[in-house]
């Protein structure tokens, strides 16, 4: 009898040959300099910066020209899909827009106070702040925010920017992306086009910029296609968050660890001010958990109900949902090359993620920085192959990206050997800058950890502070057309343990076992990719498809 | 000379309940006013002109010929702006019927006058004030009208209809023609035997409760002792096939704000109260006490789905009488 | 075939509707502001109408604010030929208020049609377009689900209570499309990226309150508390009473 389950062996495979296509663009296609896949901040610092290369380089007279700049979003609208804590530090914005203040970026508040405590079932405590997660001197923010802001500054400066667009495949040749075709829209349940169906467009660039964020398809295919290695695999975290009106008012970031989570769950929960009576409260915890019962929203759902969170909460009304996964694998899962001939990769996309400091939009941001500055010299130069765009990889490695990438290289690794264990050879790694446990520790990708076959604990929402995941999704603005085709891959007859594991794993249940048969329904995804890591395989759906975040 | 003109609506010969509803707002608005207030019945010939008699009427006036049988946009304009214009009246009251909503705009534009659609209240008190909803039953408007005349549709079913004994005048008028250029020709039955949701006066509703998809039978025998009512479904059971998809309500599927809402197995998720919580009256049945569809519901019955139905269904028969 | 289609920018369905500050209408925080989706319907017939023609122009007309030029763009980018926006920052609820700029504005365009949608989703007036076509003095049938036009004349079904009623009609006709009439297309991307290019004209416009002037925009009274009224079939009658006698539902 089966008592484990290892999701490896009923994943199917990354479907390569419909990512990538090697034909030539349709006739009727669109023609930009740069294509960036991705509204986010990573795709939209680039294309800010690109702007303003090319802006200054007219001025000073033999400039470049017209550059068109168009950026892919496939959410409905920019900002639909961004999700995050967030405290950001401030220092890419900074470099970004060198003329403008603090005062003058999106951000809600300043870190003013800041705790960190470990819970138990009935109690908390304090505990001092690790190093690595000081905050004071950033900012608290909403991604939503963020984006919308960096997508006004870009199309003030000229930059296209097309919401609703998903890119489904990358058009290539030979070894060089062309460009990208976008989804279709207008098709029914079983694939056939109705009487709106509109083809997908095919756009052509000199350079294509991935920024697709976290397990981006196009990402994961180009890697792949092109062999590139990563000294660990990479490793991936789901976060579940919420934003909550409260009566009573929240004036620090708070991080906690331990309870709900178990020893053998990498994690901890954030809440944080968004403004005097409107807090965002969410707990992460890694994919590579080791029951299939395990269930990170129910998780989230009874932390609520600890004294601690309910001190804010009660009274309160719960106003937004969402759910993300994080890289996590840090420094050794970052590919050895992120760039190739016609096409670079940004953000989350490549794996640029602090896991200790919990930071990961300033490297976006700066990476789409550093992105912009390499695509524009090869665009002055007239070539934009792998070899005229590898200075992307040249300016990221010499930065502050990589160097604290590196120092934290080991520690969420650490925290294979348990919680205590890990935490100890953490604190031993902060205090040597690094160098104690500085040797890479193996990883394995999270498919390939099994899972101890084992039902989840009953749970019963309350509907005033805990919810099921139907109106879970429902907060998330999801209002994806029911009959969209399924943009899941499912294996065949995956058994009833298996359809328990992926019940648990989404957050928004898409999958449920009714009849002791898996059944999906893809309309409630809201693109977290955690079923991408670990289950079905996610494909992009027509545009405008899945959450629309507000202020997550 | 002045109060109100009601615009009566007719089908195939037979006055329209709704027409009775407004007959009583605009006695009302007469009443405030210290005016008269007058029935016009448009239609074809044998149109029973005692009904003004019953809610209160001053005056009935009767256009009638064979060519009016049908709804003729420009005809019955013209009946109704030819009277106003004689009649001076201050406001001219419709039912917000398909008919009216067109008809109401045809009269304001020939009038170059205000024009309230589907309203739920009015009163006259400094001017006319009604109160009607807006972005989809979510906000509610409350406006002043000024000038003379004005028109004001009723949202059916909104208004009770008074009776009112009285012995109007009756006065035959001429019929205007019809326009050449735009004609009704035929009313034909509707392609789908069952309504639409989003446009139906009532729906029933069924979730996962039902347990099967042939159960569905159950609230289908419902609705058709209902009358005019449509069967709706919750997410869950569209997801799985039961139901069609334009029959969902909530979440992407429709809102909809019914006179009367019966859900029947559903436990209320929010997305699916989101989508009918403006219903102006919601019934639950359920047999989970604790289901948060009771908490919106007016009213409840917690038991057997499978007993309490057709149990319903029996008695509305009864009570419409076969 | 020459065809005006007239568009409002309204609030997202899905919108939190809140009064806002000044209590007479909502608070634009936080809302998403969309085509109404009837006049989606009819930006899609006309073009469909002007496919089937083979020629001929499909001109866009929105009243409001300068953010309606977003709208415009979207129809643009449907296939629309040309948008047209009147701007003023004024709302009216008066529906002949409106329609008279509007009408003023279309009568000098000979249009063979004029499209609007039946009604808008945040003032449900489903007025203008009829008064327009009055203002006009030319044909028009309203809430049309089906439409063949052939030969400068024209059928359409429109829903009333349970029924449909067809009408023929000729042209110059103003038609208010209904859901059901058809499914409107997603703009291709190439479709954006033409419609920046093609010409929006906007002509600053003075509307006038006219007779209606709004006393206060609130939100429904919250629904009053229900009631069990108790269990099992035995409790149907007691329901019946209270759908009957209470509620006057049934």
């Amino acid at each position: 009898m089966a008592r484990h389950v290892r999701p490896s062996e009923y994943q199917p495979e990354l479907p390569r040959d419909k990512l990538i296509l090697n034909e030539a663009p349709a006739d009727e296609n669109i023609e930009v300099d740069v294509l960036i896949v991705g509204a986010g901040p990573a795709g939209l610092a680039c294309a800010i910066e690109l702007a303003n290369l090319a802006r200054k380089d007219n001025e000073s007279g033999n400039g470049i020209g017209d550059l068109s700049i168009a950026v892919l979003e496939k959410a409905g609208a920019v900002g639909d899909h961004c999700l995050s804590g967030a405290v950001i530090n401030p220092t890419a914005f900074t470099n970004l827009f060198p003329d403008l203040r603090v005062s003058d970026f999106p951000f809600r508040a300043p870190v003013k106070k800041e705790s960190v405590h470990f819970l138990t079932k009935v109690g908390s405590v304090r505990m001092p702040t690790p190093p690595t997660m000081k905050n004071h001197g950033y900012q608290i923010a909403s991604l939503c925010e963020v984006a919308r802001w960096l997508a006004s500054r870009a199309e003030e400066m000229g930059v296209d920017i097309f919401a609703g667009y998903p890119a489904e495949a990358m058009l290539v040749n030979g070894h060089t992306v062309r460009g990208v075709r976008t989804a279709p829209t207008g098709l029914d349940r079983d694939g056939k086009p109705m009487s709106n169906y509109t083809p997908g467009t095919d756009v052509v660039a000199k350079v294509t910029c991935l920024a697709e964020g976290t397990r981006g398809s196009l990402s994961q295919a180009y890697f792949a296609w092109q062999n590139v290695t990563t000294q660990n695999p990479q490793i991936y975290a789901l976060g579940v968050k919420e934003i909550w009106e409260t009566k009573k008012p929240l004036d620090a970031v708070i991080h906690t660890m331990g309870w709900p989570l178990p020893r053998t769950v990498f994690g901890g929960s954030f809440m944080y001010p968004l403004e005097d009576k409107l807090l965002a409260i969410g707990l992460v915890a890694g994919l590579d958990y080791e029951e299939t019962g395990f269930d990170i929203f129910q998780r989230f759902q009874e932390m609520k109900t600890h004294s601690f969170f309910r001190e804010y909460l009660d009274g309160g009304e719960m106003v937004e949902w969402g759910a993300k996964t994080i890289p996590e694998g840090g420094f050794y899962a970052i590919p050895d090359r992120r760039y190739g001939h016609g096409v670079i990769i940004l953000g989350d996309a490549a794996g640029f993620v602090n896991v200790p400091a919990l930071k990961g939009i300033h490297y976006a941001m700066q990476s789409g920085i550093y992105g912009a500055r390499a695509v524009f010299e090869a665009l002055k130069n007239g070539a934009t192959s792998a070899p005229h765009l590898a200075p992307y990889d040249g300016l990221v490695n010499d930065s502050f990206i990589m160097d604290d990438l590196y120092r934290v290289r080991n520690m969420r690794s650490a925290f294979k050997g348990g919680f205590f264990a890990g935490g100890i050879k953490a604190a031993a790694m902060t205090l040597t800058g690094g160098k104690a446990f500085g040797k890479k520790i193996a990883m394995k990708p999270d498919a390939a950890v099994r899972k101890h076959i084992k039902p989840a604990e009953p749970f019963v929402p309350d509907n005033t502070l805990t919810f099921s995941k139907v109106d879970a999704v429902f907060k998330s603005g999801n209002a994806t057309r029911d009959t969209v085709p399924s943009h899941l891959i499912v294996e065949k007859d995956v058994g009833e343990d298996v359809a328990r594991m992926y019940q648990h794993m989404c957050p928004a249940g898409v999958y449920e076992v009714v009849e002791g048969r898996l059944q999906v329904n893809a309309p409630n995804c809201v693109d977290c990719k955690a079923t991408d890591v670990i289950g079905p395989r996610w494909t992009v759906r027509e545009g405008g498809s899945g959450p629309a975040y507000k202020r997550m | 000379m002045g109060g109100v003109l009601v615009v009566l609506e007719q089908r195939e010969g037979s006055l329209k309940a709704v027409s009775c509803e407004a007959l009583s707002v605009g006695r009302q608005l007469a009443d405030q006013l210290g005016a008269d207030v007058e029935a016009l019945l448009i239609g074809p010939p044998g149109l029973d002109r005692g009904v003004g008699g019953q809610y209160g009427a001053d005056r009935v006036s009767v256009v009638a010929s064979d060519d009016l049988n049908l709804y003729q946009p420009a005809a019955y304009r013209d009946a109704v702006v030819d009277r106003v214009r004689a009649g001076e009246h201050q406001v001219v009251v419709l039912s917000a019927t398909a008919m009216g909503k067109d008809l109401g705009p045809r009269i304001a534009a020939r009038l170059r006058c205000a024009l309230a659609v589907d309203v739920t209240s009015v009163e006259a008190s400094n001017g006319i004030r009604v109160t009607r909803p807006v972005y989809s039953g979510k906000a509610v408007y409350s406006l002043s009208i000024t000038g003379s005349p004005c028109v004001i549709s009723v949202r059916p079913n909104a208004f009770p209809a008074v009776d009112r004994a009285s012995d109007p005048k009756v006065e035959e008028l001429e019929a205007p023609s019809t326009d050449a250029r735009c004609r009704t020709v035929q009313v034909r039955e509707p392609e789908t035997a069952r309504l639409d949701v989003s446009e139906a006066g009532t729906i029933v509703s069924g979730g996962r409760g039902l347990k099967e998809p042939a159960n569905f039978k159950l609230l289908e025998d419902l609705a058709d002792a209902i009358g005019r009512c449509a069967v709706g479904a919750s997410r869950a059971v569209v997801d799985a096939g039961w139901r069609p998809h334009a029959d969902q309500v909530g979440q992407t599927g429709k809102t909809v704000s019914p006179q009367l809402y019966i859900a029947v197995g559903i436990s209320g998720a929010i997305q699916h109260l989101a989508g009918m919580r403006t219903s102006k009256v919601i019934v639950a049945i359920n047999k989970d006490r604790d289901a948060p569809i009771f908490k919106i519901a007016d009213y409840g019955i917690v038991g057997d789905l499978f007993e309490i139905v057709p149990r319903l269904t029996q008695e509305v028969k009864t009570l419409r009488g076969g | 075939m020459k065809i005006a289609v007239c568009v409002k920018r309204v609030p997202d369905t899905e919108t939190r509707v809140r009064p806002g500050a000044d209590g007479k209408s909502i608070s634009e925080d936080g809302v998403k502001f969309v085509l109404n989706p009837y006049d989606e319907f009819a930006v899609e017939e006309a073009l469909k109408l002007k496919e089937q023609a083979g020629a001929g122009e499909v001109v866009v007309v929105a009243m409001g604010t300068g953010a309606s030029q977003e709208t415009i763009r979207h129809a643009l980018a449907m296939g629309a030929d040309r948008g047209v926006l009147l701007e003023t920052d004024a709302r009216s609820l008066d529906p002949v208020s409106s329609a008279t700029i509007l009408a003023d504005e279309l009568r000098p365009g000979e249009f063979d049609l004029i499209l609007f949608g039946k009604m808008a989703i945040d003032d449900y007036n489903h007025a203008t377009g009829v008064v327009v076509a009055e203002l006009l003095d030319v044909p028009c049938v309203s809430a049309i689900a089906h439409l063949v036009v052939a030969d400068g004349k024209g059928k359409a079904d429109r829903e009333i209570e349970g029924g449909v009623e067809v009408v023929e009609f000729t042209l110059p006709a103003v038609l208010t499309a209904d859901k059901g009439l058809n499914e409107p297309r997603y703009p291709a991307l190439r479709g954006i990226m033409l419609a920046k290019k093609k010409p929006l004209e906007v002509k600053p416009v003075s509307l006038q309150d006219g007779a209606i002037s709004v006393e206060g925009l609130s939100l429904p009274p919250e629904r009053a508390e229900g009631r069990i009224l108790g269990e099992g079939p035995d409790a149907v009658p007691v329901l019946i009473d209270a759908l009957r006698n209470e509620a006057k539902v049934l």
